[in-house]
């Protein structure tokens, strides 16, 4: 997955973005481990899609960008909306997981007449008292992203795989750190009051294996949203987009060329 | 050298299974292992033992800052440094010190550390850490992306209160204040800043850009330590400051007895109940994403892979004599305990040494017993070490004639009573 770059004309900031398929714009908006690993679901979005994958400022090849995301999510969605503006997009689908997914809720709750359709996988942002989730950043810091995945072996080979170790472990911690500024002490980032702004048909996912967004948050998005589907993928932790890529882009294609989605995947 | 009594005020009620049976003594410890009453002993205990540190001649007294935990139980240093400033008269408090980024608006801290300063005479000594991640992120949920940021701003904050004798606006970054003008004001202006820190580089710029004695507080002991020290005088040398020992300071755990033999029985199990259960933090609570920056990280993972572990308590696996050899603590007879210690001022060529004379669950008595050995038979023999420098870390108090002395209830009268005061005006004045 080849990474191109261009400087917003409004906020100055480098995007570092990976584009290509063809068919409707799809902006992708990545979990808390940036683009890691996403070549696979990339290559098939991209069968069905203009998918064009922004890595977030602070993830990274932004990492230094970070300390210009103040004001949390007016920041990241007027940057999202750069984004969009500078590529000439005018309306895309949006599709993002976990911190993405509460990005991708943002853009689509400030700007609904910028999104078309709206996926949510994992989606990071509600506190809720009786499904709290783990905290993702208070893990062993030897493998701090070990929450994210159904395994450790699973973290091993998508974090660490064909890269430089020691690159690729400073690089999980940054991405960590990032979302940690987003989401810390507790992920409750005041969506839940803009959700019904959202117009977008919605289709959220859940992870039956996912320990930091449980399941069951699914039911609450849903009932926020105005049109919202729901759906559960079953064997897979918080990282669906890496674990089993094929079998979400194919989730993903279904609903945006709005055919019928299982209720269970 | 200078010497001063720290103590860390653990929880000493600690069960035996603790390492066992629960996963962290920091952030999620069980509170019911605590005991209020019991507690009502040990503070008293723990406060009665600085005091006569003052009265056994060391130099400063300490205490720090650290929450939701049974390692030390001063969530706020300043009230013990308050206490101590009126019950002691020559010793400096050495507050090591209020991790600046937890207090909103930080110009409370200067505040506070002002009242100490005017209560003591000018003996304060602030001390100015980033705090761990399990007190600032996880105990007291500030972000650690941008701890740093927060912690930079505070100090400059301060720093600019205490020496500013305008009001004046803080439009800062994290802190915005419209007014920002200090009552009460320090004596010293400012008191002497030191910088505890684990071995960042940052934290190595940031005292050799300001100039301030850099503490290094670790439990991996001197032998180690004196290779990380090493480290940071070659940071000082390259930033063209001249070499004096007296800006650097090492906390060491210290115990002493007449024989090797004694020592070993005396204080073993106590050092162990420190090393294991006072040290037995959960992984996932030491070291938030973002609490450390990129440099220190990539700086400590390449020496993981040089084969030296990061475990906080990984001395409990050691026996007495290792845990002695290798540096972890100073132990032994007299003569033994001054040859350590010879060997330990040379190594780390450190003019302050934080004496960590209590440690663990070790009862008062024994304590005072270390202590007082320390104090009269092994001090006197390394006192002069660094002699030929002058320290500039040290408080200016006001001369001793000037200080007014609290009064002393054992005799009953008030001293000091300005007599000169117009006290019928003051009761009629303005009309």
């Amino acid at each position: 997955m080849e990474l191109k770059q261009f400087v917003t004309t409004v906020g100055g900031l480098t995007v570092h973005y990976a584009r290509a398929g063809r068919g409707a714009p799809l902006l992708y908006l990545h979990g808390m481990l940036g683009l890691t690993s996403f070549d696979e679901a990339f290559a098939r979005l991209a069968e069905s899609f203009d998918v064009i994958a922004p890595c977030a400022p602070g993830w990274g090849p932004a990492k230094d960008d970070l300390t210009r995301m103040d004001q949390g999510p007016l920041d990241l969605t007027l940057h999202n909306l750069d984004v969009l503006d500078d590529l000439g997009l005018d309306r895309v689908h949006v599709a993002g997981t976990s911190i993405g997914a509460w990005m991708a809720a943002e853009l689509a709750a400030i700007a609904p007449q910028r999104v078309d359709r709206l996926v949510l996988i994992n989606p990071v942002g509600l506190w809720l008292e009786n499904a709290q989730g783990e905290d993702p950043f208070a893990v062993h810091p030897g493998m701090p992203s070990e929450l994210l995945f159904s395994s450790a072996d699973l973290r091993r080979k998508h974090v660490f795989d064909g890269r430089d170790k020691v690159d690729a472990h400073v690089g999980e911690l940054l991405d960590l750190r990032a979302s940690a500024k987003f989401l810390w002490p507790i992920p409750d980032t005041g969506i839940s009051k803009r959700l019904p702004r959202i117009k977008a048909p919605t289709l959220i996912v859940t992870c039956e294996k996912d320990r930091v967004v449980p399941a069951a948050h699914g039911p609450a998005w849903q009932q926020a949203i105005q049109h919202a589907e729901l759906t559960t993928l079953s064997g897979v932790g918080h990282v669906p987009e890496m674990e089993q890529p094929g079998r979400l882009a194919t989730l993903v294609a279904q609903f945006l060329l709005e055919r019928r989605v299982a209720a269970v995947a | 050298m200078k010497f001063h009594w720290f103590n860390l005020m653990p929880w000493p009620y600690l069960p035996d299974d603790f390492t066992t049976q629960h996963r962290s003594v920091w952030v999620d410890v069980d509170s019911r292992l605590f005991d209020a009453r019991k507690a009502n002993k040990v503070y008293n205990d723990y406060l009665d033992l600085l005091e006569f540190a003052e009265e056994l001649g060391y130099d400063g007294i300490g205490v720090n800052e650290h929450h939701q935990n049974a390692y030390g139980l001063m969530p706020s240093p300043q009230i013990m440094a308050a206490t101590l400033s009126r019950r002691t008269r020559d010793a400096s408090i050495l507050l090591l010190g209020q991790s600046l980024a937890l207090y909103d608006p930080p110009t409370r801290v200067a505040e506070e550390m002002a009242m100490i300063d005017c209560m003591s005479g000018g003996r304060l000594i602030a001390g100015f850490p980033v705090g761990t991640s399990m007190d600032d992120n996880y105990a007291c949920g500030v972000n650690p992306a941008t701890l740093r940021e927060k912690y930079y701003e505070a100090h400059d904050l301060v720093k600019r209160a205490w020496s500013d004798p305008d009001v004046f606006p803080w439009n800062g970054k994290h802190y915005k204040l419209r007014y920002v003008n200090l009552w009460p004001r320090p004596i010293q202006t400012p008191p002497p800043i030191w910088i505890p820190g684990g071995g960042s580089v940052e934290t190595w710029d940031f005292c050799a850009q300001n100039n301030y004695n850099y503490s290094y507080l670790s439990f991996q002991g001197y032998v180690r330590g004196a290779q990380l020290m090493e480290g940071f005088w070659q940071h000082m040398e390259k930033a063209g400051l001249e070499f004096n020992p007296y800006q650097g300071a090492f906390a060491q755990q210290i115990c002493v007895a007449e024989t090797d033999a004694e020592a070993k029985r005396l204080y073993e199990k106590h050092a162990r109940y420190f090393f294991s259960r006072c040290l037995h933090v959960h992984p996932g609570f030491a070291d938030a994403p973002g609490y450390r920056t990129e440099a220190t990280i990539r700086a400590g993972l390449t020496s993981q892979m040089a084969g030296q572990s990061s475990a906080l308590n990984q001395a409990a696996a050691l026996s007495w004599e290792e845990m002695v050899e290798r540096g972890y603590i100073v132990a032994g007879g007299v003569d033994s305990v001054i040859e350590q210690m010879e060997k330990l001022a040379r190594g780390l060529k450190c003019g302050h040494l934080v004496c960590l004379l209590h440690f663990g669950d070790m009862p008062n008595e024994l304590c005072r017993y270390s202590s007082e050995l320390f104090a009269t038979r092994v001090i006197p023999k390394i006192r002069n070490i660094w002699g030929e420098y002058t320290d500039h870390w040290s408080p200016k108090p006001m001369a001793k004639e000037e200080r007014t002395v609290p009064r002393d209830p054992s005799r009953g009268a008030f001293t000091a009573i300005d007599d000169t005061r117009p006290a019928l005006q003051v009761a009629t004045g303005g009309r």
